[in-house]
């Protein structure tokens, strides 16, 4: 076990070490100067040349990239080009957001898929699996941005239940944060429910044409116990697989969600950042990501020994 | 042309042009449109706003609304940074206007009124002495007093500071003396027109000495100003709050408790917002949405002509990137004028508005707004719509047709509709458009190093036609990306600069919109209009040409 958390701790040291070099040398390979775009209409060869000195833009590149790590060493993401704002305080502002919406997604989203995909599957060639089943196409084809604006045109513009925009964080008023940022997480957790019933429905299939679950019935358990305790427990490797790596799809996912309601996350400043070329927002955010894929990556290994204890994790992850 | 006709557009070989041709119809049908491209007629007033008059809002009535309340406007893009000399964008303008005063303001007419001064400045005859009165009994947000040392501190800051965007705008300043707490004096290198109208924007807004010193480049986390609210909260790329300033000298006369602005770059979802009641502005309206808004009875749409234009530069000699020295092209459209004349001759600049945003924007052919004082029957006129002419044009200028012309331009669906409608329009004149769209940052990009044979971009104007023409065609100008130079231009826009007369400023600046549509390095096709949506639940707020919402002195409706 140890062996293998060391192996897993220094691939994911050398993939955030790639994914730096990538990002900040991908990021300065766009077309488009953040100077630029920073000075607007007011620009003029001297605005230009002040603002390149003062965000280091003026300087080599290999240097420019030593600096950036050095200063990443010590935990200083650096100053928005933009806005002039510390980056660490711009990420903790967004940060939980988009921590908020996606962990609420992900809980609407498995509640509803794997109850769903447990319904379809035990009441297989039903309505209620062609219903489950509908309901899990529709999810996966409309995307999160036709959601978002249906349901703003309806939940909120129509009948006033949510509001269209806007943000209150949860320690300033828990009820009133609820109100605001329940409705982008039902919309951003709709196709991953999709996902998550899909995948339940069939490896539920799957553990209830098995062995084990015949021997179950014949030993008389009654048939809640047998799909609770035997068939969906083997079912939920599955499904904890699909989470995770819909985890990262999420916070994609949430870019779009953010945007259309005004959500001030992750997603929404990445954007931002991008069409600004502000390269200290754009280079922490995709560092950060990157971090969360790999460790998000290295929880969802460990939890399948804790839910299957026939897989056990070894010096060799492969 | 004294209207719009079918046969004056034949042949019509594409939908869009046949779709640019049957809106602007209907639209001149309904209200009786006029021409700009009869010379002068475009100065009329009324003139150029077939879809109907500028209403800027009124005033709020006092009597007519509530005290208190949060107003929240739905921004169409996120201020830059909040300190008048770093701020290089349009929208940083709304959230100063609520709480940066100037020493000058802006009213209806386009014309500068005093604010933090008392008077309009009294010019020396040589006109390089300028002397500013300043209003008495004024504090500072944070409670200091505002006087001429604060004036002094301030214009200082931008004339000296790095990074500081309002240096060029100042221009020639010499010093500040500061005889009396109440009068500052500009000492000036040489005459110098453009300084009121720069002191009517950011380079008047005047800061807190105590809160500069203590906070020097930071002034943007907590900037202190004269203002009716002062700055409370900013979360980045998404929200700016101000609060009501005890301290602002007419504080009587602010309703509101607090504005908010929410960024939503979204444009319908900045719509639903205003009309599910969580934002009660909305900026930047499409002209797609403006009927439907419209027909809201609970909201009404303010526009005004912008001072702005949108045109079509031509890459003539910039080779080396903007500010170096204009170097040969060796493309019949760099270095041919009547090429150049023949583009615009195949432009139906009233079609083109008319089919691409609903008749809302208007025809423009020259760098200055019917709207500002500085326009005369010259500087309105129009080369025609022409395609013949242009036809002729081209084989006078010896080339064959159809001529390829490659256009960069923005991939936003608005202009991307533009460039079409272009595209099937020109091809009557003989050209044959080739568009190729990029993203907003590698436009500027591209732009600059000269990489471009026809871009479309525009500008957002300024109170003082200098700020619109000469930093665009000037010879060697900080945004001449077309490379032009034109000695004679140079010299009428010098003397412009340095006129005191507005007459005489009228006179110089019709005779340069002749020489720039002799020259064609730039074709100005259309104005903007500033679409603002607000909530009748809202009095008061008003937006006039210079296109900045003034919302600090609006209230909710009792």
């Amino acid at each position: 076990m140890a062996r293998y958390l060391l192996t897993r701790a220094w691939q994911s040291a050398l993939t955030l070490l790639l994914s730096t070099i990538v990002v900040f040398f991908g990021v300065r390979a766009l077309p488009g100067d953040p100077a630029l775009a920073l000075a607007g209409e007011d620009r003029s060869p001297e605005a230009l040349e002040a603002i390149r000195h003062h965000y280091g833009l003026d300087q080599p590149l290999p240097l420019q990239f030593a600096q950036y790590v050095e200063r990443m060493a010590q935990g200083d993401f650096g100053v928005s080009i933009r806005t002039g704002t510390p980056v660490s305080s711009m990420l903790t502002t967004a940060l939980p957001v988009t921590v908020e919406l996606a962990v609420l997604a992900i809980l609407i989203a498995t509640a509803l898929g794997v109850g769903a995909g447990v319904l379809a599957a035990v009441r297989r060639g039903r309505p209620a699996e062609w219903l489950a089943n509908g309901l899990a196409l529709i999810g996966l084809s409309v995307p999160h941005f036709w959601l978002g604006l249906l349901a703003i045109l309806y939940l909120s513009v129509a009948t006033g239940l949510f509001p269209a925009s806007g943000f209150v964080p949860i320690l300033e008023d828990p009820v009133d944060n609820l109100h605001h940022i329940v409705l982008p997480a039902v919309i951003l957790g709709t196709g991953l429910a999709a996902i998550i019933m899909r995948q339940t429905r069939s490896a539920m299939l799957d553990s209830l044409s098995s062995d084990y679950v015949r021997t179950a019935k014949a030993k008389g358990l009654r048939p809640r116990a047998v799909i609770t305790r035997h068939a969906l427990r083997n079912s939920l490797i599955v499904v904890v697989t699909v989470v995770g790596l819909q985890l990262g799809g999420l916070i994609s996912g949430a870019v779009v969600t953010e945007q259309i309601f005004g959500l001030p996350g992750f997603g929404k400043m990445t954007i931002d950042a991008v069409f600004q070329r502000d390269y200290p927002v754009i280079q922490a955010v995709v560092l950060l990501t990157a971090t969360a894929y790999i460790v998000i990556n290295f929880f969802v290994d460990l939890l399948y020994s804790v839910i299957d204890p026939r897989i056990r994790v070894t010096g060799d992850p492969a | 042309m004294t209207n719009l006709s079918v046969s004056e557009t034949s042949p019509l070989r594409r939908r869009v042009l046949r779709a640019a041709v049957a809106a602007a119809a209907a639209v001149c049908t309904v209200v009786a449109c006029s021409p700009v491209s009869n010379g002068g007629s475009g100065d009329q007033p009324g003139d150029n706003q077939s879809a109907g008059q500028d209403s800027f809002g009124t005033p709020a009535d006092p009597a007519a609304v509530k005290q208190g309340g949060k107003l929240v406007i739905a921004l169409s893009a996120e201020p830059d940074a909040l300190d008048p000399t770093l701020s290089r964008s349009l929208y940083s303008r709304y959230v100063f206007q609520a709480m940066c005063q100037k020493l000058y303001d802006v009213n209806e007419q386009a014309q500068v009124v005093p604010q933090l001064a008392t008077a309009l400045p009294t010019t020396s005859s040589d006109g390089r002495t300028v002397t500013i009165a300043l209003r008495q009994g004024v504090r500072f947000a944070d409670g200091t007093a505002f006087d001429s040392a604060a004036v002094k501190a301030t214009l200082q800051r931008h004339l000296t500071n790095a990074r500081s965007a309002r240096k060029s705008e100042l221009g020639p300043i010499d010093g500040v003396d500061t005889p009396d707490a109440q009068t500052v004096v500009l000492r000036l290198k040489q005459p110098f027109a453009p300084l009121l109208g720069a002191l009517a924007d950011r380079a008047g807004m005047v800061m807190s000495a105590k809160a500069l010193q203590s906070l020097g480049d930071d002034f943007a986390s907590a900037p202190v100003c004269v203002g009716p609210f002062k700055f409370a909260k900013r979360v980045p790329q998404n929200s700016i709050d101000v609060v009501k300033d005890p301290n602002y000298y007419e504080a009587n006369k602010v309703h509101l408790e607090a504005i908010s602005w929410r960024i939503l770059s979204d444009a319908s979802i900045r719509a639903a917002n205003l009309r599910s009641g969580d934002a009660q502005v909305a900026d930047s309206v499409s002209t797609q949405d403006v009927g439907s808004l419209r027909q809201d009875a609970s909201l009404s749409v303010l526009q005004s002509q912008s001072l702005g234009y949108q045109g079509l530069t031509i890459n003539i000699g910039n080779v080396d990137g903007v500010g170096t020295a204009p170097k040969p092209i060796n493309r019949p459209l760099a270095q041919n004028a009547k090429v150049r004349q023949a583009f615009e001759h195949a432009i139906d600049r009233k079609a083109l508005v008319g089919a691409v945003f609903n008749g809302v924007h208007t025809a423009a052919c020259s760098p200055i707004s019917p709207a500002s004082p500085f326009s005369s029957p010259e500087a309105q006129n129009c080369p025609a719509h022409d395609p013949a002419k242009a036809k002729q044009l081209l084989a006078e200028a010896g080339v064959q047709t159809p001529y390829a012309v490659t256009m960069l331009a923005s991939n936003t669906p608005d202009t991307l509709r533009l460039a079409q409608a272009l595209q099937s329009m020109v091809k009557d004149g003989g050209f044959e458009l080739k568009i190729n769209p990029v993203e907003y940052s590698s436009l500027l990009d591209e732009q600059d190093r000269g990489n471009f044979e026809l871009l479309q971009l525009g500008w957002s104007g300024r109170i003082d036609p200098d700020a619109n023409i000469t930093n665009f065609v000037g010879t060697g100008a900080s945004q001449n990306v077309s490379g032009y130079s034109n000695p004679q231009l140079d010299t009428l826009l010098t003397q412009a600069r340095q006129a005191g007369d507005v007459e005489e400023r009228k006179k110089l600046y019709g005779q340069a919109v002749a020489l720039l549509q002799q020259d064609d390095a730039l074709i100005y096709l259309y104005r903007q209009r500033n679409l603002t949506a607000v909530s009748k639940q809202i009095q008061g707020l008003q937006v006039f040409p210079d296109g900045v919402i003034r919302a600090a002195f609006a209230g909710f409706t009792k």
